[in-house]
């Protein structure tokens, strides 16, 4: 169940795992060593997307990744978002020269070659995902080749910013991903953004584990939701795929219980605002029958505003701030997930 | 909102506890009652209400987490739904029933609660499912290793117990492993052991009289 305590002093002190026995809280990052985390060998990939435009989706991939980096992990951000690439300057570095298209059109060898340094220890930018994202002929092969590509590299983290909008390329990198995290601010217009990029995703996914053409047909006709054969939810497109073929029903049963998109809500300004992110949870479970994990939330923090007009990564500028902590709460259960 | 605000909540209290309740596709009038308001068949009076109270918030008609979702006439039918599990949860008599005849009828066995305190004192966090103890707990003397021992044997995490009572991790290793010289001073231990004790659902004023005797056992040697 959704269950929430309040009066927590959550904010008034760092994380637990930063404590040491009778001391005063210590300044955040500063204290942490490298190789506290679980140091899982596989190599995951994180896709940040869904939402509107302006959620926080870059902010909170730059600050992400330097905690990541922080507590050990070999980080790669790539910027792939199609609206305003500027990853780069929520990481406080000049528009970059090299890019993926350089590794894509043969101008260098491999793609470590194209990777730009930023200023925290094993954090590396990728630039120009964009462009592939953005082509008229990215098929699905040349998307799994760019991930083969990404997973060939010597880290262990990547963290992938897509943007906001729901196009098919961008879909896919969000499925192909090992973890989506959707960043939502507490608002109807995000939470109806998201919705529709999750509603997207999700039936992308379900299509994609059929076999027969004529279920696929049914899913995207499913997708209006005045569609003719009057299906309006998750509920009415398995009950109708069944009349159809019934293995393709239990695949996509089994899809179901295997998509486990993550949600970080931003901005939150009250404990209303933080339970919205349970709210949206139980939508989640009683529409599409999925369970959404709640990774956290990042407080609304004037902090943030400064530091991205200074170009200087909040977590870096201003660790202290409450909105550092939150994404330092966040990085935390990211690198410590089974 | 400004700094001194406090609308603070629990670490522990944002975790995947997922694993309750399975409706996986399943449209609401084929839920249990248990799914619906998302908890465990073993939940508690405590924990149901605070269920029914988040589910009530969600599903109101005004909700910005389920206007684009739901049409009205389903957000209408959840709502009923909501309702009627929670009148028939809260009712001792009512729920007793209705275990009977939903875990009879699919087979299952019928949901082990445990007992429930005046007033719900013992009611642990629902982000860490204590539920399903098989021995006894009241056992002791309660030293670091046997508190240990209980813990692994609950199946918890120290990493959880850490997360509840936010205690400082390395702090409860050196309770469990009773490393005097490393545990803090003793006002602040019993607070500690307190708390450790609550989260296991322990006497906390025998583990700390105990635990404490223990410890200036072992400094005479």
């Amino acid at each position: 169940m959704g269950g929430f305590e309040w009066g927590c002093l959550f904010f008034a002190r760092p994380p637990v795992y930063l404590q040491q026995a009778g001391d005063k809280p210590i300044p955040y990052l500063r204290g942490i060593r490298v190789g506290q985390v679980q140091n899982n060998s596989r190599k995951m990939i994180w896709t940040i997307g869904g939402g509107k435009g302006g959620s926080g989706k870059s902010f909170i991939t730059a600050n992400l990744g330097i905690c990541l980096s922080k507590l050990g992990e070999r980080v790669v951000l790539i910027d792939a978002d199609l609206g305003g690439a500027n990853l780069h300057t929520f990481l406080g570095i000049s528009p970059p020269v090299l890019s993926l298209s350089d590794f894509i059109k043969k101008r260098v060898s491999h793609l470590r070659e194209v990777l730009i340094p930023t200023s925290t220890p094993n954090l590396q930018l990728l630039t120009g995902a964009q462009d592939l994202l953005n082509a008229a002929d990215s098929k699905s092969v040349q998307k799994r080749k760019l991930i083969r590509s990404i997973q060939s590299l010597d880290n262990n983290t990547v963290l992938v910013d897509l943007g906001a909008g729901n196009s098919c390329s961008v879909l896919d990198f969000f499925l192909m991903s090992d973890g989506g995290i959707l960043v939502v601010t507490p608002e109807p217009t995000s939470i109806e953004n998201t919705y529709r990029f999750l509603k997207s995703a999700f039936y992308r996914r379900l299509k994609q584990s059929v076999s027969s053409s004529s279920v696929k047909d049914l899913i995207d006709s499913a997708m209006d939701r005045k569609n003719e054969m009057g299906i309006q939810n998750p509920y009415d497109l398995i009950k109708a795929v069944r009349r159809v073929d019934e293995g393709d029903a239990q695949r996509m049963l089994e899809e179901t219980k295997t998509f486990h998109p993550n949600l970080i809500l931003n901005q939150v300004r009250s404990k209303k605002d933080i339970e919205i992110g349970f709210s949206i949870r139980s939508a989640c479970l009683k529409y599409f029958g999925i369970h959404l994990h709640y990774l956290g939330y990042v407080v609304y923090d004037q902090d943030v505003s400064n530091s991205i007009r200074r170009r200087r990564p909040l977590v870096l500028e201003n660790p202290k701030s409450r909105a550092a902590q939150c994404i330092m709460e966040i990085a935390s259960k990211l690198a410590n997930r089974p | 909102m400004h700094h001194g605000d406090r609308f603070q909540i629990s670490e522990s209290s944002i975790e995947d506890d997922s694993s309750l309740t399975d409706p996986s596709m399943r449209p609401i009038k084929d839920q249990t009652y248990y799914e619906i308001l998302e908890v465990s068949p073993t939940a508690t009076a405590k924990e149901i209400q605070r269920a029914y109270e988040h589910a009530k918030e969600t599903f109101h008609a005004d909700s910005m987490a389920v206007y684009s979702l739901f049409s009205e006439e389903e957000v209408e039918e959840i709502q009923k739904a909501i309702e009627e599990a929670f009148q028939v949860l809260m009712d001792e008599t009512s729920r007793r029933s209705y275990d009977q005849s939903h875990f009879q009828t699919v087979g299952s066995q019928l949901p082990e609660r445990p007992s429930e305190p005046p007033g719900g004192s013992k009611e642990k966090k629902p982000s860490l499912s204590f539920t399903g103890l098989s021995f006894n707990v009241e056992d002791g003397p309660y030293r670091g290793k046997a508190l240990k021992q209980i813990r692994e044997k609950m199946g918890i995490e120290l990493q959880a117990i850490s997360k509840e009572t936010k205690i400082n991790i390395k702090i409860l290793e050196s309770i469990e492993e009773e490393v005097s010289e490393k545990l803090p001073a003793l006002v602040y231990l019993k607070g500690f052991l307190k708390n450790y004790a609550q989260s296991l659902g322990l006497n906390p004023q025998k583990v700390i009289e105990e635990y404490i005797h223990s410890l200036e056992e072992l400094k005479k040697k």
